[in-house]
C-alpha cells in the first residue's frame, strides 16, 4: 500500500512539472485540469478520512481545496516544493472546515464508516474488505492531529521531514504523533492482529 | 545501547527514519527490554494496519462541479477573474472535446499507464544491494556487475563457481553459495523475506525478533540476531545449522527452535524435524531422522529408533527430547517424559499429567528451566534466548506461511 502511494506520488510529480504550474499561474484551465487529475484522489482520500467517511463533505472540501489552489497559485513562488505547498493547503482547509462544521453543525458529527467494534462473523471472502473498512473507521476516529500525521505518511507517502514542513512542527513531534496514532490503531484493532499478520 | 527506553522512537525505527547507528542501538535495546519490545509489537501492528489504508477514488463528477464553480466565480467576481484566468483560459466546457485537448488527454492516459507499469517493474520496487563475490551470478536473466540490486520478485542465481553477498536492508548480510537460487519476496519496516528454492545461504542478522524470514520448500526459517546456514536440496528438504543465536523453523503448527550449535532438517510436506546438537553421535541423528521422516507402518518399527535416542541422550539433548514430547503420542510420549525427567527433573508445579497432556504453561516452564543446558551464551545472548523461547508456539509471522 505504502509503495503504491509512493509510486503515485512520484508519477504525479513527474507529470506535474514547472511548466504546468506556470501555466496554472497564467490561468490555463487545461493545465489546471492536469493538476486536478494528478492529485484529486489523494486530496479526496485525506478529506474523506478527515470527515469520518462523509463522502459528500469530502467532495465539497476537495472542491474548496482546488478552488483555493486555482485562485492562490499565483502566490506560489517556488520557495518550497509545490507538493509541500499543496499539502499545507489541504491540511489547513480540512482543519478550517472541521472548525466551521463544529461551530455550526454542533453535535451532528456522524461516523459513516462502520465502527471498529462492529466485527461481523468472519467469512473469508469478506475479510479483506472488512479489514479495510475497520482500518478506515479507526483512522477516522483518531484525534485530528494524530490522524493528519498518519494520512500524510500513508496516503501521501511523505517522509517525517516533509510532514514536519507541512504541519509546521518538528520531526520529533511528527514521530510522536505517528507513535500515538499507531498505538491507537493497534489498540482499537487488536482483534484483527491475526488477520493482519497471517493475511500477508 | 540505549539505557533509556526507546518507545518514542519506535515508529521512526519502523519507517527507517533513524540513522544506522541509532537503528542498531534501538535493536540492541529491544533485545534486552521486554517493555519496549511489547511496545514495538504494538507499533508494528499499527504500522501494518495503517499500510492497509485504501486510497479513495474521487467521484467522477468532481471536475464538472469544480469547473462550474470556477466559471461561476469567474463570472461574478471581476477582480478574481483577473487573477484567476486570462481570457485564453476561460473557455467553455465543450473545448475539452476539441482534438488538441483529446490528444493531450490520450497522451496523459498512455503516459500514466506506461509510467505505472514501468514503476511497478523497475525502480519503484524496493530492492537490496548485492555484491558479486565470485564468478558470474545472475539477477533475472542478466549477469550482474560487481554491484547490483535485487528487487522484490527478482531471482538471484549462482552457477557452480559463483557466489554473491546480499545486504539485507540495514539489519545484516546473506551470502549465497554456488548452485543456489534465491528470491527477494518482501522487504519493509516490519518484515524482510527471502525465498531459498535451492542451494545454500549463510545469514548474519542483527535485528529485533521476527523481522527476517527465509521461505524454503519445506519450512519457513525465522531468526533473531543470529548466524546460520540453510541448505535446500533438490527434493526441497533443507538442513539448518545455527552458529550463533537462535532460529525457528516452522511449517503450519509444527515448529522447531534451534539454538547455536544445533541443527535441524526439514522435509517437503512434513516440515521441520526435531532439532539436535551437532556433536550428537551419528547413530543418534540417524535414529532421530527415522522418527521424524520415515513412515511407520506399525508402532513396532518406531521402537528401536526411539529406544536408541532415549538411551544415548545426554543432558543437553534434552533439547531433542523436549521437542519430541509433542511429536509422539501415548506410550512413546511417556517414555520420553521419563527420560527427560531423569536427565533434568521438571520444575515445581510442572506435573507429569500436565506434561503428558501437553499443557502449554507447563511445557514452557520446563523449557525455561532446561535452556541453560542448551546454550552456553550469557548476557546479551540470553536476551535473545528469552525472546525466542517466549515466542515458541506463537510466532505469528510464521504461521500458515507455507
Amino acid at each position: 500500500m505504502e509503495g503504491l502511494m509512493e509510486r503515485l506520488a512520484v508519477m504525479s510529480d513527474t507529470l506535474i512539472d514547472e511548466q504546468v504550474i506556470k501555466d496554472c499561474q497564467q490561468g490555463d484551465r487545461e493545465a489546471f485540469r492536469l493538476l486536478f487529475e494528478a492529485y484529486k484522489d489523494r486530496v479526496f482520500s485525506i478529506a474523506v478520512y478527515s470527515f469520518q467517511g462523509d463522502q459528500t463533505a469530502a467532495g465539497d472540501v476537495t472542491q474548496q481545496i482546488f478552488l483555493k489552489l486555482m485562485t492562490s497559485i499565483g502566490q506560489f513562488r517556488g520557495e518550497s516544493q509545490f507538493t509541500t505547498w499543496l499539502h499545507r493547503l489541504v491540511v489547513n482547509t480540512c482543519i478550517d472546515e472541521q472548525r466551521r462544521r463544529k461551530r455550526y453543525l454542533g453535535f451532528g458529527e456522524t461516523v459513516v464508516f462502520p465502527t471498529t467494534g462492529e466485527r461481523k462473523p468472519p467469512e473469508r471472502r469478506y475479510e479483506r474488505k472488512e479489514l479495510a473498512d475497520c482500518v478506515k473507521a479507526a483512522i477516522s476516529e483518531l484525534k485530528p492531529k494524530f490522524r493528519m500525521a498518519v494520512l500524510l505518511k500513508y496516503v501521501e507517502g511523505l517522509s517525517y521531514e516533509e510532514i514536519a514542513e507541512v504541519l509546521g512542527c518538528s520531526k520529533g513531534t511528527v514521530a510522536s504523533r505517528l507513535n500515538r496514532g499507531h498505538k491507537e490503531l493497534a489498540r482499537r484493532l487488536a482483534h484483527l492482529r491475526d488477520q493482519v499478520v497471517l493475511g500477508e | 545501547m540505549f539505557t533509556k527506553h526507546v518507545s518514542k522512537d519506535l515508529s521512526a525505527y519502523c519507517h527507517g527514519e533513524l540513522s544506522p547507528q541509532d537503528s542498531r542501538a534501538i535493536a540492541e535495546h529491544l533485545i534486552c527490554c521486554q517493555q519496549c519490545r511489547a511496545e514495538f509489537e504494538e507499533i508494528k501492528l499499527g504500522v501494518k494496519l495503517a499500510e492497509r489504508l485504501p486510497e479513495m477514488k474521487a467521484p467522477g463528477s468532481l471536475w464538472k462541479d469544480l469547473e462550474a464553480r470556477l466559471d461561476a466565480q469567474v463570472g461574478t467576481d471581476e477582480s478574481s477573474a483577473r487573477r484567476v484566468a486570462s481570457e485564453r483560459s476561460i473557455r467553455p466546457l465543450a473545448r475539452i472535446w476539441q482534438p488538441r485537448v483529446l490528444a493531450i488527454a490520450a497522451t496523459l492516459i498512455l503516459a500514466s499507464g506506461l509510467g505505472v507499469i514501468w514503476f511497478y517493474v523497475q525502480e519503484a520496487r524496493p530492492s537490496w544491494e548485492v555484491a558479486r563475490l565470485n564468478g558470474s551470478p545472475r539477477i533475472g536473466s542478466a549477469i550482474m556487475n560487481d554491484r547490483s540490486r535485487l528487487a522484490i520478485g527478482q531471482w538471484l542465481e549462482t552457477d557452480n563457481v559463483s557466489r554473491a553477498q546480499i545486504q539485507v536492508g540495514s539489519i545484516g548480510q546473506v551470502e549465497i553459495d554456488p548452485n543456489s537460487r534465491v528470491k527477494l519476496v518482501q522487504t519493509g519496516p516490519t518484515e524482510h523475506r527471502l525465498e531459498l528454492a535451492r542451494g545454500r545461504m549463510s545469514a548474519h542478522i542483527w535485528a529485533p525478533p521476527r523481522l527476517f524470514f527465509v521461505d524454503t520448500p519445506s519450512a519457513v526459517a525465522a531468526d533473531l540476531g543470529c548466524a546460520y546456514t540453510l541448505e535446500v536440496d533438490d527434493e526441497g528438504g533443507c538442513l539448518l545449522r545455527v552458529t550463533s543465536g537462535w532460529v525457528a523453523l516452522q511449517l503450519k503448527d509444527r515448529e522447531s527452535m534451534v539454538p547455536a550449535g544445533a541443527a535441524c532438517e526439514t522435509r517437503r510436506g512434513i516440515g521441520p524435524g526435531t532439532p539436535y546438537f551437532e556433536d550428537a553421535s551419528d547413530s543418534f541423528r540417524q535414529a532421530l531422522s527415522k522418527l521424524d521422516f520415515e513412515p511407520h507402518d506399525t508402532e513396532w518399527s518406531k521402537i528401536p529408533a526411539l529406544n536408541l535416542v532415549l538411551m544415548q541422550a545426554r543432558p543437553r539433548d534434552t533439547l531433542t527430547l523436549w521437542h519430541l514430547l509433542a511429536r509422539l503420542e501415548g506410550a512413546d510420549r511417556v517414555l520420553v517424559y521419563e527420560r527427560l525427567a531423569a536427565l533434568s527433573p521438571p520444575p515445581p508445579k510442572v506435573t507429569r499429567d500436565g506434561v503428558l497432556q501437553l499443557d502449554d504453561e507447563m511445557l514452557t516452564a520446563w523449557k525455561a528451566a532446561l535452556e541453560s543446558t542448551w546454550s552456553n551464551d550469557s548476557g546479551l545472548r540470553k536476551g535473545w534466548i528469552k525472546i525466542w523461547t517466549g515466542a515458541l508456539g506463537k510466532v505469528k509471522g510464521l504461521e500458515g506461511k507455507k
